[in-house]
């Protein structure tokens, strides 16, 4: 999945499979990879952009409401969020939508 | 062999007790101090077992393996192991521990089947120690590596590295009137909302430079001496306190400052997963349960800070910690 141009992982839909759980805190989100025992810290925001993610069509609908809520351009958002996204899939924690490995 | 099990009411250790919150029935030869009554009200229907190995089963059971086990665990001095937790499927969890002998956990945690090292009398320490916790896990709870102890019927537990204090003021909330749950692990169940926190052994100890500063009434309140080793005086209170809500968990930090507790708003998940107890069990279910655990203490509240100065006055601080405690926990 790393392998997707910007475009294609924007217009791609993120979910969580179902080995990896993440819960909330208030200065930190922590996600388990149920499959590997290991636990992955995300701060706030990454927290807060992940959820957009779980909510959201696909990985591009998510911008415009983060830029709202952080009131940021939504350029920079998008970086962030394709950054965020493709350390996610890297570390299995987040597989797009067609992704049979789930 | 089967160990008849005939549940005669007796000397310590027989019959129907209950630790970590599962219910035990234990081989009359077998006794682990300081476990509670069986109730009926523990979280676990079955009963685990716990018997002695008569002739050679749980070697006939390892050895019948097809698959090799896999090292959950092991701790070392140095050089020299001390104690390994070994993983198969088909058998269950393999404890040994150096000096104590080895405990075979069935894979579903309702059997122990004890080997004991027979060079050593107070073998079924571990038992407690490590074995009940380990079949705790497996059957659905999370231990806390914390000292424990009821106050206004809320528990209370702390939480530290070692050395950090923790027995020595668990031992002073019992002298100013706690219950104790345990000075070394403590048994949290999430039912629906909340949180429910089960006695392990109630076994207080002290160490003997500590002991030597208690006067003939503070020793008594601790409960019954029964034997010292490694520096270490053990009291075996009166029996364990029932299961009680969980009011709090204080973690111990060292800080020069007088002694303070504070509400961790923004508590650090990666501590409380920290402060479990058991690294051998690995399954998602038990991941999954240990995180959701975490995050109910997190999210109600019950993450404390208690700074405490090096050599405090275990006495003192216990004072402290029980009017914060009376006010935070309601």
């Amino acid at each position: 999945m790393s392998q997707l141009s910007d475009q294609e992982l924007l217009n791609a839909r993120a979910r969580l499979p179902q080995h990896v759980v993440h819960r909330s805190f208030v200065a930190e989100t922590v996600v388990l990879n149920l499959r590997t025992g290991k636990y992955h810290g995300l701060n706030p925001t990454a927290g807060r952009m992940l959820d957009a993610l779980e909510a959201s069509p696909t990985v591009g609908a998510a911008v415009p409401e983060l830029a709202g809520e952080y009131g940021l351009e939504q350029e920079r958002i998008q970086s962030d969020l394709l950054t965020l996204t493709r350390g996610l899939l890297e570390r299995g924690l987040i597989v797009t939508a067609d992704d049979d490995a789930a | 062999m089967t160990t008849p099990l005939d549940g005669r009411p007796g000397a310590e250790g027989e019959g129907r007790r209950t630790a970590f919150g599962i219910a035990l029935s234990i081989d009359p030869r077998i006794s682990i101090p300081g476990l509670g009554q069986s109730t009926g009200s523990d979280t676990a229907d079955r009963e685990s077992q716990i018997r002695l190995d008569d002739d050679g089963e749980l070697d006939r059971r390892w050895q019948a393996l097809t698959a090799a086990p896999t090292r959950a665990r092991e701790l070392r001095f140095g050089e020299t192991l001390l104690l390994s937790v070994d993983f198969a499927e088909a058998a269950g969890y393999l404890l040994w521990t150096r000096d104590f002998g080895r405990v075979l956990i069935s894979p579903d945690g309702l059997e122990l089947l004890c080997e004991p090292d027979p060079a050593n009398e107070d073998w079924a320490s571990i038992l407690a120690a490590q074995a009940l916790p380990l079949a705790a896990t497996i059957r659905g709870l999370e231990v806390f590596h914390a000292s424990g102890i009821v106050l206004e019927d809320r528990a209370l537990l702390i939480s530290g590295p070692p050395g950090a204090g923790k027995s020595s003021l668990a031992a002073a909330l019992v002298r100013a009137g706690g219950r104790l749950l345990s000075d070394d692990a403590v048994a949290l169940q999430l039912d629906t909302d909340e949180l429910i926190a089960h006695a392990g052994a109630a076994m207080l100890q002290l160490r003997d430079v500590e002991d030597r500063r208690l006067s003939e009434g503070e020793r008594i309140a601790l409960g019954r001496p029964t034997s010292s080793s490694e520096g270490k005086r053990r009291y075996l209170s009166d029996g364990a306190a029932d299961p009680v809500p969980l009011g709090g968990l204080f973690l111990i930090e060292r800080s020069a400052a007088e002694p303070a507790i504070e509400r961790l708003e923004a508590v650090d998940p990666f501590a409380l997963i920290a402060s479990t107890f058991n690294l051998s069990v690995r399954t998602p279910a038990r991941l999954r349960r240990q995180l959701d655990v975490v995050s109910a203490i997190a999210s109600h509240g019950l993450a404390y800070r208690l700074r405490v100065q090096p050599g405090v006055d275990a006495t003192r601080l216990a004072a402290i910690v029980q009017a914060q405690f009376a006010v935070v926990s309601r």
